[in-house]
């Protein structure tokens, strides 16, 4: 007999206000109990729809029900009284304040000057603590804390609040591997004590690990729902890209050349003062992709920007082909030969309220091809060029006259890579470059960085994905608190290795 | 830069200036004035004869420049209101410069070069101090108010007039293009100065860095733009425009062709701008249109008042409700964006 399910989404559908379809109408249901995985791509409306469950957002069209009993949502407030409750992918704490105090935030003293119950908050929260055997510290502001630290208050703030049903999203986008393990460990726990937990990721390992059963989204519709003991990582991959996905990345064997970059004792400071990377030195020779993972925050953004003329040098020499380049702006590293993919792609990689056309040119302005004589752009040019990198890169654009933002991630992110390898450099630093990217580009830009190496020029590559790094580089470091803890050749050590390596131990 | 961009912004331009007539017309109905009649005077006023069209261009001329100096900032990023105290400035040195040598290219000279330099302080406080140019362009307004009164009434007060300042010499002043009117080649002038303003911004590589840089400053460094320098060229390229509006003012206006007691007949033309600017989008080519159709109200506004009875100040009223119609989204774009920048 079919079980009465706990939730029931019914032909959800979502239309933001400029028209983006996220929802096409949406059936999706939790039974009671189960870890349930919610799976797709990037912009398959995953986590619109549990905004929309949670509260946050307003459907469109469509129906909930939870426990048979139709629901309308107004706020969050709405859903949590109904015992449902998010952790969203960035989270939501007051920097300042300690992980009791966010967790008490809106619970406690709701009368203007009502006194706050900090002893009676305390004993509870320890109490569902001790239950979980996952234990934060209550005391210490939490911009002090690491960020699976701060996850976890996260979900200590929800299960302080009583929740029956546990939203994660992306919970594992941030963790290191040991990090994970302990997640999935107290996921569990939830489990037994009778918790519904939906987990949303796009990484199909760790969906096949934790959940019980699996629904599939892709661009925005319902795919199918599955049982995970059913499933198996090649179906799920079909289900949520539409076609057999191979991610393999073809990569010869090949002898690196001469040191393109070589980093000298770089220390580089960060926005609070702080010392973000700590004395570096290493080498990115040619026809070589060197790694650099690691767990975000340990100084790469620091190192990177340091490296391609956007942050001060506080010691240490950069140079490239032989040439010191330390300190140079970024219009003469450009010209130099060097070529930048940076991590942010909206913010700095991109401007979004200009064309396609336009962002094409961006960092390319002064060369001959589109600097005309009194300083004018040679549109006809710059049409072209745009032109050439759409249909090379197979980039899917409204038309090059079209504002950026029209554009998909995945889109966005092949216009940079092709801009920059436009550039025909010697180096390229490639920063993330395929986060937030949908599986076909993620797919072409790896095999496109590959490419590059095979034509002998040097990719400096940095990204928090694991899999990446170690797919791709030929030789790879693990950065920890602004230092490298070792580097390595990616096939000759074990992935427990290189979490034990992000997590600052060295082997 | 196809059609279609153009099209919607003009819309929404139209919708407010409707919005502001219409909006108009029931102030107009409730203080006892016919709105039709009211705005048949204005319409008569302005567009009815040889002479109003000449007015209503000629009214457009300053106000399209100085719209010119807020638009080019806030495609910048930058919400300059500093052009009032610039056309003070602009005015005093053509009339120094055609005083000195009696030639309208060097009044003109001397507008685009007092212009330039009553923009920099502003500048320089924006890029290497901090300070937020509404507060420095609002207290350099002052400044320059009170410094330029004090000129007006001292060096180059007129010995025969007690009422104006020197005039610019016959031989210095802008010809008519049109006798016996208001129309002289500074309207001309206005126009290229918009047209040329729209070539810088969309198809020059320093535009292009403006423009960057005003969208995205974390960008466009990385495109290796100087967004600082970016910042100092619009406000260099903004002073210019107000500082040839003064100019032009003084010397393609008949019959003083001087600054009058108080600076009345220079006065406000920096703050009509912005409202210029904001009807016209921030674009060069918008500014033309929405300069004359503020031209229109300003030459409208005197035969409304003769004919249907109705005060000046009821044509303040629509023109202030057009401003606020259009300038709600306007503004508030605007807003997101220059705070939006800050936090980063």
């Amino acid at each position: 007999m079919e079980e009465k399910p706990l939730i029931e989404m019914k032909g959800i559908v979502k239309v933001y206000p400029d028209g983006t379809r996220t929802l096409k109408g949406v059936d999706f249901s939790v039974k009671k109990g189960e870890i349930h995985g919610l799976l797709g791509e990037n912009g398959a409306g995953k986590t619109t729809l549990m905004k929309i469950l949670s509260g946050m957002l307003k459907p469109t069209d469509g129906r909930i029900y939870i426990n048979g009993e139709e629901a309308a949502f107004k706020s969050p407030a709405d859903a949590l009284s109904k015992g449902i409750g998010i952790v969203h992918q960035h989270f939501t704490l007051v920097d300042v304040f300690d992980a009791l105090h966010n967790i008490i935030l809106g619970m406690e003293g709701h009368g203007l000057f009502s006194k706050i119950d900090v002893g009676r908050a305390k004993r509870k929260l320890q109490k569902v603590m001790d239950e979980l055997n996952f234990q934060v510290p209550l005391d210490v502001p939490v911009e002090n804390l690491p960020v699976g630290v701060q996850q976890r208050i996260e979900i200590l703030k929800m299960l302080y609040r009583d929740v029956d049903v546990l939203i994660l999203d992306e919970p594992t986008a941030v963790l290191t591997p040991i990090e994970v393990k302990e997640l999935f460990r107290v996921l569990n726990t939830l489990k037994e004590q009778g918790k519904t937990i939906i987990f949303i990721s796009h990484k199909l390992r760790e969906v096949m690990e934790i959940t019980d059963r699996v629904t599939v989204l892709r661009k925005g519709e319902l795919i199918g729902s599955i049982n995970t003991s059913d499933a198996t990582p090649q179906i799920l991959a079909r289900m949520m890209v539409g076609r057999e996905v191979v991610l393999r990345i073809q990569k010869p064997p090949k002898e690196a050349g001469e040191p393109i970059l070589e980093v000298k004792d770089l220390w580089v400071v960060g926005d609070r003062g702080e010392k973000s990377v700590k004395g570096l030195t290493f080498e990115v020779r040619a026809g070589e992709i060197f790694g650099i993972a690691g767990v975000e925050g340990n100084g790469q953004t620091e190192l990177i920007e340091a490296l391609t003329g956007l942050r001060h040098v506080e010691k240490g020499k950069v140079l490239l082909n032989g040439k010191d380049i330390t300190g140079k702006p970024p219009k003469e590293l450009y010209d130099l030969g060097i070529a930048h993919i940076p991590e942010d792609r909206t913010n700095m990689g991109l401007i979004l309220d200009m064309s396609v056309a336009e962002n094409a040119i961006l960092g390319l302005q002064w060369k001959e091809d589109f600097r005309g004589p009194l300083d004018s752009i040679r549109w006809v040019n710059v049409r072209k060029h745009s032109e050439e990198l759409v249909r090379e890169f197979e980039i899917v654009v409204p038309g090059i006259d079209a504002p950026l933002r029209s554009l998909s991630g995945g889109n966005q992110q092949k216009l940079i890579v092709a801009r920059e390898v436009s550039k025909k450099p010697l180096l390229i630093i490639a920063s993330q470059p395929t986060r937030g990217v949908d599986v076909a580009s993620t797919e072409y830009i790896r095999n496109y960085l590959i490419k590059l190496r095979n034509e002998n020029k040097a990719v400096l590559l940095v990204s928090a994905d694991l899999d990446e790094v170690t797919q791709l580089s030929d030789r790879m470091a693990v950065m920890y608190e602004g230092e490298f803890v070792g580097v390595v050749k990616p096939e000759e050590v074990t992935e427990e290795q290189i979490g034990l390596m992000m997590g600052g131990i060295r082997i | 830069m196809n059609g279609k961009n153009f099209l919607k912004p003009f819309m929404e331009s139209i919708i407010a200036v409707t919005i502001g007539v219409l909006v108009g017309a029931i102030v107009l109905a409730f203080s006892g004035y016919s709105p039709l009649e009211a705005y048949k005077a204005l319409l008569d006023g302005a567009l009815g004869s040889k002479y109003g069209i000449a007015l209503t261009l000629s009214s457009a001329t300053p106000i399209m420049l100085t719209g010119l100096t807020f638009a080019i900032s806030a495609r910048t990023g930058i919400f300059n209101i500093g052009a009032e105290g610039t056309v003070y400035f602009g005015a005093i040195a053509a009339i120094a410069f055609t005083a000195a040598f009696a030639n309208p290219l060097m009044g003109l000279l001397g507008g685009i070069l007092f212009g330039a330099a009553w923009s920099l302080p502003a500048a320089f406080l924006k890029v290497y101090r901090g300070v937020h140019e509404v507060i420095s362009t609002i207290m350099l307004n002052w400044i320059a108010f009170f410094g330029a009164l004090y000129i007006v009434l001292g060096p180059l007060a007129n010995p025969n007039d007690p009422n104006k300042t020197i005039s610019v010499p016959e031989s210095a002043r802008l010809g008519l293009i049109l006798k016996e009117t208001d129309l002289s080649w500074g309207f001309v002038i206005a126009v290229i100065a918009a047209l040329l303003s729209y070539y810088l911004l969309w198809h020059t590589v320093l535009g292009y860095g403006m423009r960057a840089s005003g969208y995205n400053e974390r960008a466009s460094k990385y495109g290796g733009i100087n967004p600082k320098l970016a910042i100092i060229w619009s406000f260099v390229i903004g002073g210019i425009m107000s500082g040839l509006a003064g100019a032009v003012e003084v010397m393609g206006r008949p019959p003083s062709y001087a600054i009058s007691q108080g600076m009345a007949n220079i006065h406000g033309y920096g703050f009509d701008g912005i409202g210029v600017s904001l009807v016209g989008r921030n674009h060069p080519l918008g500014i033309i249109l929405s300069g004359i159709f503020f031209g229109m109200l300003k030459a409208g506004a005197t035969s409304m008042q003769i004919e249907a009875g109705v005060p000046l100040e009821m044509v303040k009223v629509v023109q202030g409700i057009i401003v606020v119609a259009v300038a709600v989204p306007g503004l508030w774009d605007l807003v997101k964006n220059l705070f939006g920048r800050g936090r980063q």
